[in-house]
């Protein structure tokens, strides 16, 4: 997980980032007369779609899978005039980064790029095929009729039965997308079609499986698309347009950051969480084992076990690298080539060792003090809902003048939010100047003042953040109609000043502090109104494409899929229309609407509470 | 399972008849049980392993050829890629880049191609990896050499 953060495709987001900037939202007014007003204001913003950020996200669901992959999928077909498994051959190869795909076409050339995924440059004729009516597959040495073996693209030809055996082991290896060619070294991957023709008839439910992990494929190989990590599963997934920086929530209302699928935990980058969390958890048996048995493999980042065998360890996705180092190798190496490998060395000092170990416990404890007394506080606020929720009606039935009390709601909610913002403000300083992750990226100098600069901040939001938290403890509901507007007055400004303080926070924190070292390292921007929501996938079928789903429907007779057949009757018909169309699930009810039910704060990190 | 069995009969078969093709191979099936096989292969020339005669064993899944066997020394072998106490040997096409399209026959041919070209930088054996990957050529050869004596030449008197 660590390396995610250097994982970022540079293509993906370069082209997304012309969007809006972050402009400034209007009703941070430092008048406190202008106060009542701005919080009308701020109830419309918050209606308003929230648009003015990087990234776009948008919920991808088994059912809008498919049609998700769609665009990419046709965008190769038609550049680089290929078929359909083809091309998605080459996404899979590629981890669906269509733009790579044209970068490399330019680099390598179209015969590299095709041969290196596993695509056969010229699809074999069978002009060339003896007349005999039978063939000898080499792998069980039978004499078969023609019918009943099947050619790949590559020209090598094997019996339908041993082709059979051989995708349904593949399958139940995770195999499922790179299956390669029988034959030794060729390097072909096999025609989707035929697999699924041949296992399809002898086991419809491998099949099916073969099925679904093409299709995940386009969630699991792909940087931009990340499995909602809820759980129980809720069987979405999230795409990311732009930078995939960020904090997003899911339809089914978890919430997450999407770069490592952990909580929200901005303004803290995902490698210094993963670390703090280390540092906190006492590490589970599970995990423990992985980091003890396993080693994440430098391409697609997920565990590899060694099995046996030498330290030059293989991952299924086909990288090579060092067992001990970790760093990818080449497949072919030579001893001059690998020799560079420095690894297994230790040249750190014993002595040095403890003493500093003894004062780096001691900046923890500071700075995890600090850190679980927000948590701790947050969890005591959690409990205020209902009880203002009661003071709310009790207010609201009462014999006065005052008869909105959302002004309440919005300050628990901006409390609750600056509280996440400032607990996690602590793991963020306790990495940004220790030794940990930045050691040689400032001078002692340097970092007295950043620190300086950084502390003077988070001071002042705490004391606004403690004053908020007072305000809204206050009986209001026994007050005077002059109490109540006094508080409501002290609320809506402190809302608006904390709100403020966590945005200066965030701009300090990118601008001052991550933006000069050299090494670059991101969080997750600030969003005033909460995490941004996926929307649902937009598709439009354009009706040129209506000759692949018919094919594509062709292929999947044996499962229902309702949405492409109806699609292709419907023509023009959007997807995303939520009336009940054959193509689109109804849509999930949220659990919580924008407005009214917003008691429901979905901030709270409840993992972090409820654990740490 | 039938698969695995017709198929190794038919290497079996393939075996018997053309005995004398290979004279540096020589594959015996077990008796009572055709999912175990042991070979006789001869150390190539002009290596350190010349006049040798290496016993292996093969374990055969019951999904082979569509999983590859399992290959392991019998004999003691000073080599970079063989581990010197189990006699496990790190070969691709025995792991990840297995075809069905391989049998015994070939395996066997493409160990044999391993002695004569040992990959130090994938060793199971660092010692002798080690030898080879500091240029010690002389080193690696008379340990390899001195371990073929010892255990894969008939002994003497």
């Amino acid at each position: 997980m660590v390396t995610h953060a250097e994982d970022v495709s540079p293509t993906a987001s370069s082209s997304e980032l012309e969007q809006e900037d972050d402009d400034d939202d209007c009703y941070l007014s430092d008048q406190e007369d202008d106060a009542l007003e701005e919080s009308v204001l701020q109830v419309l913003e918050d209606e308003r779609d929230e648009d003015c950020h990087w990234s776009s996200t948008s919920v991808i669901t088994k059912e809008s899978l498919l049609a998700a992959q769609r665009e990419d999928l046709r965008k190769v077909m038609e550049l680089l005039g290929l078929r359909e498994h083809h091309a998605r051959t080459l996404l899979i190869h590629y981890r669906w980064d269509v733009e790579r795909i044209f970068e490399l076409l330019d680099q390598k050339g179209r015969d590299r790029l095709f041969s290196e995924a596993g695509i056969p440059l010229q699809p074999a004729n069978n002009a060339g095929s003896p007349s005999s009516t039978e063939v000898t597959c080499n792998v069980c040495y039978d004499d078969v009729p023609h019918s009943d073996a099947s050619k790949m693209d590559c020209g090598h030809n094997y019996c339908n039965e041993c082709w059979t055996g051989y995708f349904i082991v593949k399958i139940n290896e995770g195999q499922s997308r790179r299956i390669k060619c029988m034959a030794p070294k060729c390097n072909t991957i096999c025609d989707e079609a035929i697999v699924r023709k041949l296992v399809n008839a002898k086991r419809p439910d491998i099949a099916e499986r073969f099925e679904r992990f093409l299709l995940e494929s386009y969630i699991e190989d792909n940087d931009t698309v990340k499995w909602c990590p809820s759980t129980p599963h809720c069987g979405n997934a999230i795409r990311v347009k732009g930078d995939i920086h960020c904090e997003v929530e899911c339809t089914c209302g978890r919430q997450f950051c999407f770069n490592c699928s952990s909580e929200a935990h901005s303004p803290c980058s995902c490698l210094m969480w993963e670390l703090w969390i280390k540092k906190c958890r006492d590490e589970s048996e599970t995990v423990n084992w992985i980091t003890v048995n396993t080693k994440p493999c430098p391409k697609c980042h997920k565990p590899v076990e060694k099995n046996g065998g030498c330290n030059l360890v293989a991952c299924i996705c086909g990288q090579a690298f060092c067992w001990l180092c970790g760093g990818a190798t080449g497949r072919d190496h030579t001893w001059s080539s690998i020799s560079g490998h420095s690894c297994g060395r230790f040249t750190e000092d014993q002595s040095k060792k403890t003493e500093q170990a003894r004062r780096n416990l001691y900046r923890y404890m500071h700075y995890h003090n600090r850190y679980k007394a927000h948590t701790d506080s947050l969890k005591q606020e959690a409990k205020l809902k209902g009880d203002i929720q009661g003071k709310i009606s009790i207010s609201e039935n009462k014999d006065s003048k005052i008869k909105d009390y959302s002004w309440v709601i919005n300050g628990l909610n901006r409390l609750f939010r600056s509280r996440r913002v400032l607990s996690y403000s602590y793991p963020f300083a306790f990495y940004m100047f220790g030794d940990e992750i930045f050691k040689d990226e400032m001078t002692p100098d340097e970092r007295e003042l950043k620190q300086n600069l950084f502390e003077d901040q988070q001071q002042q939001l705490e004391f606004n953040v403690e004053r908020l938290s007072g305000f809204l403890e206050r009986e209001f509901q026994n007050f005077t109609d002059d109490e109540v507007m006094d508080t409501m007055k002290h609320v809506i400004n402190l809302s608006t000043v904390v709100d403020r303080l966590c945005k200066q926070m965030y701009q300090c924190i990118e601008n001052d502090l991550l933006y000069p070292l050299r090494t670059p390292h991101n969080i997750a921007p600030y969003k005033s109104k909460g995490l941004d929501r996926a929307s649902e996938l937009n598709v439009y079928w354009d009706s040129s494409e209506q000759g692949l789903q018919s094919m594509k429907c062709s292929q999947d007779e044996h499962k229902s899929q309702p949405g492409f057949s109806g699609s292709s009757i419907l023509g023009k018909q959007p997807l995303g229309s939520s009336s009940n169309n054959n193509g689109r699930p109804p849509k999930r009810e949220r659990n919580d609407a924008h407005g009214g039910a917003a008691l429901f704060d979905l901030n709270v990190p409840a993992e972090v509470a409820d654990k740490i | 399972m039938q698969a695995s069995r017709a198929r190794l009969f038919k290497e079996y078969k393939e075996v018997q008849r053309e005995k004398s093709a290979d004279p540096d191979i020589q594959l015996i099936c077990d008796d009572s049980n055709i999912f175990k096989w042991t070979a006789l292969i001869k150390g190539p020339s002009e290596t350190p392993f010349e006049g040798g005669v290496f016993q292996l064993a093969f374990s055969i899944p019951e999904q082979y050829p569509l999983l590859p066997p399992q290959v392991r020394f019998l004999t003691k072998i000073f080599h970079p890629n063989v581990h010197f106490k189990t006699g496990e040997i790190c070969l691709d096409i025995l792991k990840n880049a297995w075809s069905p399209a391989w049998t015994l026959q070939s395996v066997c041919r493409a160990i044999i191609a391993l002695m004569a070209h040992p990959e130090p930088d994938s060793p199971l054996n660092c010692d002798s990896g080690n030898l080879l990957r500091s240029g010690d050529i002389r080193g690696y050869q008379s340990m390899a050499r001195m371990y073929t004596r010892l255990a894969a030449m008939p002994k003497k008197g």
